[in-house]
Protein backbone atom coordinates (compact mmCIF):
# COMPACT_ATOMS: atom_id res chain seq x y z
CA UNK A 1 0.00 0.00 0.00
CA UNK A 2 1.25 3.56 -0.64
CA UNK A 3 2.71 5.70 2.20
CA UNK A 4 0.13 7.87 3.95
CA UNK A 5 -0.44 10.91 1.76
CA UNK A 6 1.23 14.18 2.64
CA UNK A 7 -0.77 17.18 1.44
CA UNK A 8 2.06 18.17 -0.89
CA UNK A 9 2.15 14.69 -2.42
CA UNK A 10 -1.60 14.81 -2.95
CA UNK A 11 -1.35 18.25 -4.53
CA UNK A 12 1.54 17.07 -6.68
CA UNK A 13 -0.49 14.05 -7.77
CA UNK A 14 -3.53 16.13 -8.58
CA UNK A 15 -1.36 18.51 -10.56
CA UNK A 16 0.28 15.65 -12.44
CA UNK A 17 -3.12 14.09 -13.07
CA UNK A 18 -4.71 17.19 -14.49
CA UNK A 19 -1.65 17.87 -16.64
CA UNK A 20 -1.71 14.26 -17.73
CA UNK A 21 -5.36 14.55 -18.72
CA UNK A 22 -4.63 17.63 -20.79
CA UNK A 23 -1.59 15.97 -22.37
CA UNK A 24 -3.66 12.90 -23.26
CA UNK A 25 -6.34 15.15 -24.75
CA UNK A 26 -3.80 17.01 -26.88
CA UNK A 27 -2.16 13.73 -27.90
CA UNK A 28 -5.56 12.37 -28.89
CA UNK A 29 -6.27 15.34 -31.15
CA UNK A 30 -2.81 15.14 -32.78
CA UNK A 31 -3.04 11.39 -33.30
CA UNK A 32 -6.46 11.74 -34.95
CA UNK A 33 -5.02 14.36 -37.32
CA UNK A 34 -1.99 12.19 -37.98
CA UNK A 35 -4.23 9.19 -38.61
CA UNK A 36 -6.20 11.10 -41.25
CA UNK A 37 -3.01 12.24 -42.96
CA UNK A 38 -1.48 8.76 -42.71
CA UNK A 39 -4.51 7.05 -44.26
CA UNK A 40 -4.55 9.51 -47.12
CA UNK A 41 -0.80 9.50 -47.77
CA UNK A 42 -0.50 5.74 -47.57
CA UNK A 43 -3.49 5.22 -49.85
CA UNK A 44 -5.36 3.23 -47.24
CA UNK A 45 -9.12 2.86 -46.71
CA UNK A 46 -10.14 4.73 -43.57
CA UNK A 47 -12.90 2.21 -42.82
CA UNK A 48 -10.66 -0.83 -43.28
CA UNK A 49 -10.76 -3.25 -40.39
CA UNK A 50 -7.28 -4.02 -39.21
CA UNK A 51 -6.81 -7.26 -37.32
CA UNK A 52 -5.00 -6.96 -34.01
CA UNK A 53 -1.35 -6.44 -34.87
CA UNK A 54 1.15 -8.34 -32.79
CA UNK A 55 2.91 -6.13 -30.31
CA UNK A 56 0.39 -3.29 -30.52
CA UNK A 57 -1.27 -2.81 -27.10
CA UNK A 58 -5.07 -2.97 -27.34
CA UNK A 59 -6.94 -0.10 -25.75
CA UNK A 60 -10.04 -2.24 -25.27
CA UNK A 61 -10.60 -3.09 -21.62
CA UNK A 62 -13.39 -4.69 -19.64
CA UNK A 63 -14.61 -3.06 -16.42
CA UNK A 64 -12.34 -0.14 -17.20
CA UNK A 65 -13.21 1.67 -14.01
CA UNK A 66 -12.76 -1.20 -11.58
CA UNK A 67 -8.98 -1.35 -11.87
CA UNK A 68 -7.05 0.16 -9.00
CA UNK A 69 -5.13 3.32 -9.61
CA UNK A 70 -1.82 1.49 -9.71
CA UNK A 71 -3.10 -1.17 -12.09
CA UNK A 72 -4.19 1.57 -14.46
CA UNK A 73 -0.87 3.35 -14.25
CA UNK A 74 1.10 0.16 -14.86
CA UNK A 75 -1.05 -0.86 -17.83
CA UNK A 76 -0.92 2.63 -19.29
CA UNK A 77 2.85 2.81 -18.86
CA UNK A 78 3.42 -0.55 -20.52
CA UNK A 79 1.24 0.55 -23.44
CA UNK A 80 2.93 3.89 -24.01
CA UNK A 81 6.38 2.31 -23.83
CA UNK A 82 5.26 -0.10 -26.52
CA UNK A 83 3.90 2.77 -28.61
CA UNK A 84 7.17 4.63 -28.20
CA UNK A 85 9.04 1.72 -29.78
CA UNK A 86 6.42 1.19 -32.49
CA UNK A 87 6.34 4.87 -33.47
CA UNK A 88 10.14 5.00 -33.54
CA UNK A 89 10.07 1.99 -35.88
CA UNK A 90 7.43 3.67 -38.07
CA UNK A 91 9.50 6.85 -38.20
CA UNK A 92 12.57 4.91 -39.24
CA UNK A 93 10.65 3.06 -41.96
CA UNK A 94 9.12 6.32 -43.07
CA UNK A 95 12.50 7.93 -43.50
CA UNK A 96 13.94 4.93 -45.31
CA UNK A 97 11.26 4.99 -48.01
CA UNK A 98 10.13 8.46 -48.62
CA UNK A 99 12.99 10.76 -47.90
CA UNK A 100 11.85 14.35 -47.99
CA UNK A 101 8.69 13.72 -50.03
CA UNK A 102 6.69 13.03 -46.92
CA UNK A 103 8.56 15.18 -44.50
CA UNK A 104 5.28 16.51 -43.19
CA UNK A 105 4.09 13.06 -42.19
CA UNK A 106 7.49 12.33 -40.68
CA UNK A 107 7.36 15.53 -38.60
CA UNK A 108 3.87 14.72 -37.40
CA UNK A 109 4.98 11.21 -36.47
CA UNK A 110 7.97 12.61 -34.61
CA UNK A 111 5.74 15.09 -32.75
CA UNK A 112 3.40 12.32 -31.62
CA UNK A 113 6.36 10.18 -30.61
CA UNK A 114 7.54 13.05 -28.45
CA UNK A 115 4.15 13.33 -26.77
CA UNK A 116 4.01 9.59 -26.18
CA UNK A 117 7.44 9.71 -24.55
CA UNK A 118 6.39 12.67 -22.42
CA UNK A 119 3.23 10.89 -21.36
CA UNK A 120 5.16 7.74 -20.46
CA UNK A 121 7.47 9.84 -18.31
CA UNK A 122 4.39 11.43 -16.74
CA UNK A 123 3.04 8.04 -15.79
CA UNK A 124 6.36 7.09 -14.26
CA UNK A 125 6.18 10.24 -12.15
CA UNK A 126 2.73 9.27 -10.95
CA UNK A 127 3.94 5.80 -10.07
CA UNK A 128 6.84 7.26 -8.11
CA UNK A 129 4.31 9.33 -6.19
CA UNK A 130 2.49 6.12 -5.39
CA UNK A 131 5.83 4.92 -3.98
CA UNK A 132 5.66 2.23 -6.58
CA UNK A 133 8.71 0.81 -8.24
CA UNK A 134 8.88 1.70 -11.93
CA UNK A 135 9.02 -1.48 -14.01
CA UNK A 136 12.28 -1.65 -15.93
CA UNK A 137 12.09 -1.07 -19.65
CA UNK A 138 13.30 -4.57 -20.47
CA UNK A 139 10.61 -6.09 -18.28
CA UNK A 140 7.75 -5.07 -20.48
CA UNK A 141 9.37 -3.44 -23.39
CA UNK A 142 7.95 -4.94 -26.62
CA UNK A 143 10.08 -7.33 -28.73
CA UNK A 144 11.47 -5.54 -31.83
CA UNK A 145 8.73 -5.65 -34.54
CA UNK A 146 9.44 -8.26 -37.24
CA UNK A 147 10.54 -7.07 -40.72
CA UNK A 148 7.36 -6.61 -42.74
CA UNK A 149 6.50 -5.99 -46.35
CA UNK A 150 5.75 -2.41 -47.32
CA UNK A 151 1.98 -3.00 -47.33
CA UNK A 152 2.15 -4.86 -44.00
CA UNK A 153 4.05 -1.92 -42.56
CA UNK A 154 1.29 0.43 -43.70
CA UNK A 155 -1.41 -1.73 -42.11
CA UNK A 156 0.56 -2.03 -38.91
CA UNK A 157 0.99 1.72 -38.86
CA UNK A 158 -2.76 2.11 -39.24
CA UNK A 159 -3.33 -0.32 -36.38
CA UNK A 160 -0.78 1.46 -34.19
CA UNK A 161 -2.29 4.91 -34.72
CA UNK A 162 -5.84 3.68 -34.23
CA UNK A 163 -5.04 1.96 -30.99
CA UNK A 164 -3.05 4.96 -29.81
CA UNK A 165 -5.99 7.28 -30.54
CA UNK A 166 -8.21 5.05 -28.42
CA UNK A 167 -5.57 4.68 -25.70
CA UNK A 168 -5.39 8.45 -25.39
CA UNK A 169 -9.13 8.59 -24.63
CA UNK A 170 -8.78 5.69 -22.21
CA UNK A 171 -5.86 7.31 -20.41
CA UNK A 172 -7.70 10.59 -20.09
CA UNK A 173 -10.69 8.87 -18.57
CA UNK A 174 -8.69 6.60 -16.33
CA UNK A 175 -6.72 9.52 -14.97
CA UNK A 176 -9.97 11.38 -14.32
CA UNK A 177 -11.92 8.52 -12.80
CA UNK A 178 -11.37 7.88 -9.09
CA UNK A 179 -10.63 4.22 -8.59
CA UNK A 180 -12.73 2.06 -6.28
CA UNK A 181 -11.95 2.83 -2.61
CA UNK A 182 -11.71 -0.72 -1.27
CA UNK A 183 -8.11 -1.80 -0.91
CA UNK A 184 -6.96 0.22 -3.84
CA UNK A 185 -3.95 2.41 -4.00
CA UNK A 186 -4.98 6.04 -3.78
CA UNK A 187 -6.91 6.93 -6.83
CA UNK A 188 -5.37 9.07 -9.49
CA UNK A 189 -7.69 11.97 -9.09
CA UNK A 190 -9.04 11.46 -5.60
CA UNK A 191 -8.83 14.26 -3.17
CA UNK A 192 -6.20 13.67 -0.42
CA UNK B 1 -79.78 -18.73 -41.09
CA UNK B 2 -75.94 -19.05 -41.79
CA UNK B 3 -74.18 -22.05 -40.16
CA UNK B 4 -70.40 -22.18 -39.56
CA UNK B 5 -68.55 -25.35 -40.43
CA UNK B 6 -65.61 -24.34 -42.48
CA UNK B 7 -61.88 -23.79 -42.51
CA UNK B 8 -60.78 -20.21 -41.87
CA UNK B 9 -57.35 -18.53 -41.85
CA UNK B 10 -55.48 -15.34 -42.70
CA UNK B 11 -54.51 -14.87 -46.31
CA UNK B 12 -51.80 -12.34 -47.24
CA UNK B 13 -51.67 -10.92 -50.73
CA UNK B 14 -49.55 -8.21 -52.35
CA UNK B 15 -51.11 -4.99 -53.49
CA UNK B 16 -51.89 -5.38 -57.20
CA UNK B 17 -52.04 -9.16 -57.13
CA UNK B 18 -54.90 -11.19 -58.71
CA UNK B 19 -56.54 -13.40 -56.06
CA UNK B 20 -58.69 -16.49 -56.53
CA UNK B 21 -60.55 -17.99 -53.60
CA UNK B 22 -62.17 -21.42 -53.64
CA UNK B 23 -65.28 -22.01 -51.53
CA UNK B 24 -63.69 -24.63 -49.33
CA UNK B 25 -64.50 -28.11 -50.68
CA UNK B 26 -67.38 -26.99 -52.86
CA UNK B 27 -67.32 -27.98 -56.54
CA UNK B 28 -66.66 -25.38 -59.17
CA UNK B 29 -70.23 -25.48 -60.37
CA UNK B 30 -71.87 -25.42 -56.96
CA UNK B 31 -74.27 -22.56 -56.13
CA UNK B 32 -72.68 -20.34 -53.51
CA UNK B 33 -72.83 -16.84 -52.03
CA UNK B 34 -69.71 -14.80 -51.18
CA UNK B 35 -69.69 -11.89 -48.75
CA UNK B 36 -66.97 -9.39 -47.88
CA UNK B 37 -67.21 -7.73 -44.47
CA UNK B 38 -70.89 -8.69 -44.38
CA UNK B 39 -71.80 -7.44 -47.83
CA UNK B 40 -72.78 -9.80 -50.63
CA UNK B 41 -70.32 -9.81 -53.50
CA UNK B 42 -71.62 -9.16 -57.00
CA UNK B 43 -71.86 -12.19 -59.32
CA UNK B 44 -69.51 -10.45 -61.77
CA UNK B 45 -66.63 -11.38 -59.42
CA UNK B 46 -67.46 -15.06 -59.54
CA UNK B 47 -66.19 -17.77 -61.86
CA UNK B 48 -68.47 -20.66 -60.97
CA UNK B 49 -68.10 -20.91 -57.20
CA UNK B 50 -64.63 -19.28 -57.26
CA UNK B 51 -64.21 -15.69 -56.16
CA UNK B 52 -61.88 -13.72 -58.45
CA UNK B 53 -60.34 -10.46 -57.23
CA UNK B 54 -58.23 -8.63 -59.80
CA UNK B 55 -55.40 -6.18 -58.93
CA UNK B 56 -56.31 -6.14 -55.23
CA UNK B 57 -55.94 -2.91 -53.30
CA UNK B 58 -55.55 -2.16 -49.61
CA UNK B 59 -59.25 -1.43 -49.28
CA UNK B 60 -60.05 -5.03 -50.20
CA UNK B 61 -58.56 -6.30 -46.98
CA UNK B 62 -61.26 -7.86 -44.80
CA UNK B 63 -63.28 -10.92 -43.80
CA UNK B 64 -64.50 -13.05 -46.73
CA UNK B 65 -67.20 -15.71 -46.24
CA UNK B 66 -68.58 -18.34 -48.65
CA UNK B 67 -71.95 -20.00 -48.01
CA UNK B 68 -73.45 -23.04 -49.72
CA UNK B 69 -76.29 -21.78 -51.91
CA UNK B 70 -79.43 -23.35 -50.50
CA UNK B 71 -78.53 -24.39 -46.95
CA UNK B 72 -76.49 -21.25 -46.17
CA UNK B 73 -73.86 -23.44 -44.61
CA UNK B 74 -70.65 -21.45 -44.13
CA UNK B 75 -68.14 -23.37 -46.21
CA UNK B 76 -65.17 -21.05 -46.24
CA UNK B 77 -63.92 -18.01 -44.37
CA UNK B 78 -60.71 -16.07 -44.71
CA UNK B 79 -59.24 -12.86 -43.40
CA UNK B 80 -57.68 -11.26 -46.48
CA UNK B 81 -54.76 -8.96 -45.62
CA UNK B 82 -53.49 -6.92 -48.57
CA UNK B 83 -50.04 -5.40 -48.09
CA UNK B 84 -46.47 -5.12 -49.35
CA UNK B 85 -43.15 -6.82 -48.63
CA UNK B 86 -40.84 -4.75 -46.39
CA UNK B 87 -38.40 -2.28 -47.93
CA UNK B 88 -34.84 -2.00 -46.55
CA UNK B 89 -35.30 -0.81 -42.97
CA UNK B 90 -33.69 2.40 -41.70
CA UNK B 91 -31.39 1.65 -38.76
CA UNK B 92 -29.67 4.10 -36.43
CA UNK B 93 -27.38 3.35 -33.49
CA UNK B 94 -26.31 5.91 -30.94
CA UNK B 95 -24.74 6.22 -27.51
CA UNK B 96 -26.32 8.97 -25.47
CA UNK B 97 -25.23 7.43 -22.17
CA UNK B 98 -21.58 6.67 -22.90
CA UNK B 99 -19.78 4.71 -21.52
CA UNK B 100 -22.71 2.56 -20.36
CA UNK B 101 -23.86 1.35 -23.75
CA UNK B 102 -25.73 2.29 -26.89
CA UNK B 103 -29.14 1.79 -28.41
CA UNK B 104 -30.31 1.02 -31.92
CA UNK B 105 -33.65 2.12 -33.29
CA UNK B 106 -35.25 1.39 -36.63
CA UNK B 107 -38.23 2.01 -38.82
CA UNK B 108 -39.49 1.05 -42.24
CA UNK B 109 -39.35 3.76 -44.88
CA UNK B 110 -42.86 2.89 -46.05
CA UNK B 111 -45.71 1.02 -44.31
CA UNK B 112 -46.45 -2.57 -45.28
CA UNK B 113 -50.00 -2.69 -43.86
CA UNK B 114 -49.37 -6.16 -42.48
CA UNK B 115 -47.48 -7.34 -39.38
CA UNK B 116 -43.68 -7.18 -39.56
CA UNK B 117 -41.17 -9.04 -37.42
CA UNK B 118 -37.73 -7.59 -36.67
CA UNK B 119 -34.62 -9.46 -35.69
CA UNK B 120 -31.43 -7.65 -34.75
CA UNK B 121 -27.94 -9.05 -34.30
CA UNK B 122 -25.03 -7.11 -32.79
CA UNK B 123 -21.52 -8.46 -33.27
CA UNK B 124 -18.37 -6.97 -31.80
CA UNK B 125 -15.38 -8.63 -33.41
CA UNK B 126 -16.37 -12.24 -32.98
CA UNK B 127 -18.61 -11.74 -29.98
CA UNK B 128 -22.41 -11.77 -30.22
CA UNK B 129 -23.96 -9.13 -27.99
CA UNK B 130 -27.40 -9.09 -26.43
CA UNK B 131 -29.72 -6.32 -27.52
CA UNK B 132 -32.43 -5.81 -24.89
CA UNK B 133 -35.59 -4.88 -26.79
CA UNK B 134 -37.95 -2.18 -25.59
CA UNK B 135 -41.56 -3.31 -25.36
CA UNK B 136 -43.50 -2.87 -28.64
CA UNK B 137 -44.36 -0.74 -30.42
CA UNK B 138 -41.00 0.90 -29.77
CA UNK B 139 -38.58 -0.37 -32.42
CA UNK B 140 -35.55 0.00 -30.23
CA UNK B 141 -33.11 -2.13 -28.25
CA UNK B 142 -30.21 -1.47 -25.90
CA UNK B 143 -26.72 -2.93 -25.74
CA UNK B 144 -24.36 -2.74 -22.76
CA UNK B 145 -20.66 -2.22 -23.45
CA UNK B 146 -18.67 -5.22 -22.26
CA UNK B 147 -15.43 -3.61 -23.35
CA UNK B 148 -14.54 0.03 -23.63
CA UNK B 149 -12.13 1.99 -25.81
CA UNK B 150 -12.08 -0.83 -28.36
CA UNK B 151 -10.92 -0.18 -31.91
CA UNK B 152 -12.80 -3.25 -33.11
CA UNK B 153 -15.89 -2.14 -35.00
CA UNK B 154 -19.46 -3.08 -34.11
CA UNK B 155 -21.61 -4.70 -36.80
CA UNK B 156 -25.39 -4.47 -36.39
CA UNK B 157 -27.68 -6.35 -38.78
CA UNK B 158 -31.43 -5.79 -38.74
CA UNK B 159 -33.66 -8.23 -40.59
CA UNK B 160 -37.35 -7.55 -41.17
CA UNK B 161 -39.76 -10.25 -42.27
CA UNK B 162 -43.45 -10.31 -43.06
CA UNK B 163 -45.74 -12.75 -44.85
CA UNK B 164 -44.89 -11.20 -48.21
CA UNK B 165 -41.12 -10.88 -48.01
CA UNK B 166 -37.93 -10.12 -46.16
CA UNK B 167 -35.27 -7.40 -46.13
CA UNK B 168 -32.29 -6.34 -44.05
CA UNK B 169 -29.76 -3.62 -43.43
CA UNK B 170 -26.33 -3.57 -41.80
CA UNK B 171 -24.46 -0.86 -39.91
CA UNK B 172 -20.76 -1.03 -39.08
CA UNK B 173 -19.32 1.59 -36.79
CA UNK B 174 -16.58 2.48 -34.36
CA UNK B 175 -17.41 2.76 -30.67
CA UNK B 176 -16.52 6.46 -30.51
CA UNK B 177 -18.33 7.45 -33.69
CA UNK B 178 -21.84 6.92 -32.34
CA UNK B 179 -21.39 8.88 -29.12
CA UNK B 180 -23.93 11.69 -29.19
CA UNK B 181 -25.24 13.12 -25.90
CA UNK B 182 -28.78 14.34 -25.40
CA UNK B 183 -29.21 18.14 -25.41
CA UNK B 184 -28.37 20.07 -22.24
CA UNK B 185 -31.29 20.49 -19.84
CA UNK B 186 -32.78 23.26 -17.66
CA UNK B 187 -31.44 26.05 -19.83
CA UNK B 188 -32.08 29.41 -18.12
CA UNK B 189 -31.26 32.90 -19.39
CA UNK B 190 -31.53 35.99 -17.18
CA UNK B 191 -30.78 39.68 -17.53
CA UNK B 192 -27.94 41.05 -15.38
CA UNK B 193 -29.18 44.02 -13.31
CA UNK B 194 -27.54 47.32 -14.28
CA UNK B 195 -25.93 45.68 -17.35
CA UNK B 196 -27.94 46.54 -20.47
CA UNK B 197 -25.74 44.39 -22.73
CA UNK B 198 -25.44 41.22 -20.65
CA UNK B 199 -27.41 38.01 -20.33
CA UNK B 200 -26.53 35.20 -17.96
CA UNK B 201 -27.14 31.74 -19.36
CA UNK B 202 -26.94 28.51 -17.34
CA UNK B 203 -27.82 24.88 -18.07
CA UNK B 204 -27.30 21.35 -16.83
CA UNK B 205 -25.66 18.24 -18.23
CA UNK B 206 -28.24 15.96 -19.87
CA UNK B 207 -29.49 13.64 -17.15
CA UNK B 208 -28.91 10.67 -19.45
CA UNK B 209 -25.12 11.31 -19.42
CA UNK B 210 -24.00 9.04 -16.59
CA UNK B 211 -20.46 10.19 -15.68
CA UNK B 212 -19.76 13.80 -16.60
CA UNK B 213 -16.78 13.84 -14.25
CA UNK B 214 -14.81 11.19 -16.12
CA UNK B 215 -16.45 11.95 -19.45
CA UNK B 216 -16.70 15.72 -19.38
CA UNK B 217 -18.92 17.47 -21.89
CA UNK B 218 -18.13 20.63 -23.75
CA UNK B 219 -20.85 22.97 -24.91
CA UNK B 220 -21.82 25.18 -27.83
CA UNK B 221 -24.00 28.17 -27.17
CA UNK B 222 -25.82 30.03 -29.92
CA UNK B 223 -27.80 33.22 -29.47
CA UNK B 224 -29.37 35.96 -31.58
CA UNK B 225 -31.81 38.81 -31.16
CA UNK B 226 -35.24 37.85 -32.48
CA UNK B 227 -35.01 40.71 -34.96
CA UNK B 228 -32.00 39.13 -36.71
CA UNK B 229 -31.46 35.76 -38.41
CA UNK B 230 -27.71 35.43 -37.91
CA UNK B 231 -26.69 33.38 -34.89
CA UNK B 232 -23.66 34.14 -32.78
CA UNK B 233 -21.80 31.14 -31.39
CA UNK B 234 -19.45 30.48 -28.52
CA UNK B 235 -17.80 27.15 -27.59
CA UNK B 236 -17.20 26.42 -23.92
CA UNK B 237 -14.88 23.61 -22.92
CA UNK B 238 -16.08 23.39 -19.34
CA UNK B 239 -18.61 24.74 -16.94
CA UNK B 240 -22.36 24.99 -17.43
CA UNK B 241 -22.89 28.73 -17.58
CA UNK B 242 -21.85 31.70 -19.67
CA UNK B 243 -22.43 35.44 -19.66
CA UNK B 244 -23.24 37.03 -22.99
CA UNK B 245 -21.68 40.49 -22.91
CA UNK B 246 -22.45 41.87 -26.34
CA UNK B 247 -26.23 41.71 -26.41
CA UNK B 248 -28.15 44.53 -28.06
CA UNK B 249 -29.72 46.64 -25.37
CA UNK B 250 -33.42 46.10 -24.95
CA UNK B 251 -33.73 43.43 -27.65
CA UNK B 252 -35.28 40.04 -26.91
CA UNK B 253 -32.86 37.15 -27.46
CA UNK B 254 -33.32 33.48 -28.31
CA UNK B 255 -30.67 31.15 -26.86
CA UNK B 256 -29.87 27.44 -27.33
CA UNK B 257 -27.10 25.10 -26.12
CA UNK B 258 -25.64 21.86 -27.52
CA UNK B 259 -23.29 19.34 -25.90
CA UNK B 260 -20.52 16.98 -26.99
CA UNK B 261 -18.07 14.67 -25.28
CA UNK B 262 -14.87 16.60 -24.93
CA UNK B 263 -13.03 14.16 -27.21
CA UNK B 264 -15.20 11.78 -29.12
CA UNK B 265 -18.45 11.52 -31.02
CA UNK B 266 -20.72 14.27 -32.34
CA UNK B 267 -22.68 17.23 -31.08
CA UNK B 268 -26.08 16.77 -29.49
CA UNK B 269 -29.17 18.36 -30.99
CA UNK B 270 -29.84 21.91 -29.84
CA UNK B 271 -31.53 22.34 -26.50
CA UNK B 272 -34.98 23.78 -26.11
CA UNK B 273 -34.79 27.48 -26.98
CA UNK B 274 -35.10 30.04 -24.17
CA UNK B 275 -35.83 33.76 -24.50
CA UNK B 276 -34.53 36.67 -22.48
CA UNK B 277 -34.14 40.44 -22.80
CA UNK B 278 -31.20 42.30 -21.27
CA UNK B 279 -31.83 44.61 -18.31
CA UNK B 280 -33.10 48.07 -19.23
CA UNK B 281 -33.21 51.20 -17.05
CA UNK B 282 -36.62 52.03 -15.48
CA UNK B 283 -38.01 55.22 -17.06
CA UNK B 284 -37.61 58.19 -14.51
CA UNK B 285 -40.83 59.85 -12.89
CA UNK B 286 -40.83 63.45 -14.38
CA UNK B 287 -43.29 66.46 -14.09
CA UNK B 288 -46.06 66.39 -16.82
CA UNK B 289 -44.49 68.99 -19.21
CA UNK B 290 -41.06 67.37 -19.01
CA UNK B 291 -42.67 63.99 -19.46
CA UNK B 292 -44.31 64.97 -22.77
CA UNK B 293 -41.06 66.26 -24.31
CA UNK B 294 -39.12 63.30 -22.86
CA UNK B 295 -41.57 60.68 -24.23
CA UNK B 296 -41.51 62.15 -27.78
CA UNK B 297 -37.70 62.05 -27.88
CA UNK B 298 -37.51 58.55 -26.22
CA UNK B 299 -40.09 57.00 -28.53
CA UNK B 300 -38.20 58.04 -31.68
CA UNK B 301 -34.83 56.77 -30.37
CA UNK B 302 -36.11 53.35 -29.24
CA UNK B 303 -36.89 52.44 -32.88
CA UNK B 304 -33.41 53.32 -34.14
CA UNK B 305 -31.97 50.60 -36.42
CA UNK B 306 -29.36 48.34 -34.62
CA UNK B 307 -25.67 49.31 -35.09
CA UNK B 308 -24.35 48.59 -38.60
CA UNK B 309 -21.24 46.41 -37.55
CA UNK B 310 -21.63 42.83 -38.86
CA UNK B 311 -22.07 40.33 -36.08
CA UNK B 312 -19.20 38.31 -37.28
CA UNK B 313 -16.98 41.39 -37.92
CA UNK B 314 -13.50 40.35 -37.10
CA UNK B 315 -13.24 43.24 -34.71
CA UNK B 316 -16.51 42.41 -32.84
CA UNK B 317 -15.79 40.40 -29.70
CA UNK B 318 -17.92 37.25 -29.42
CA UNK B 319 -18.55 36.83 -25.70
CA UNK B 320 -15.74 38.18 -23.58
Amino acid sequence: MAAADSPSAALRRRDLCSRGIRLAGKMRADVVDLLDAYVEQQGLDASASVAAVEGVPLAAVERWDEQTGTQRLLENLAAYRAFRALLAQMLEEQREQLGEADAGLGRALAAVLLQVSAFAYHLEELLRLESRGIPGEEEDGPPPPPRLSRFEQKLRGLGVLRELAHWAVRSERQLAKPSPASGAAPGLAESP
Amino acid sequence: QRHSQQDSHVQYERVGADVTMKCGSMDWDAAVTWTANGTDIDESHLNGSYLILKNVGLSQSGQYFCYEGSSWHLKYQTNLRVGTPPKEPVLMCRSNNYPKGFYCSWHLPTPTYIPNFFNISVIHGTKDMVCEKDSPPKNRCHIKYLQLFSTVKYKVTLTVTNALGKNFTTLTFDEFAIVKPDPPESVVAKPVPNNPRRLEVSWQNPSSWPDPESFPLKFFLRYRPLILDQWQHVELSDGTSHTITDAYAGKEYIIQVAAKDSDIGTWSDWSVAVHATPWTEEPKHLTTEAQITETTSVSTSSFMAPPTTKICDKGAMVGS
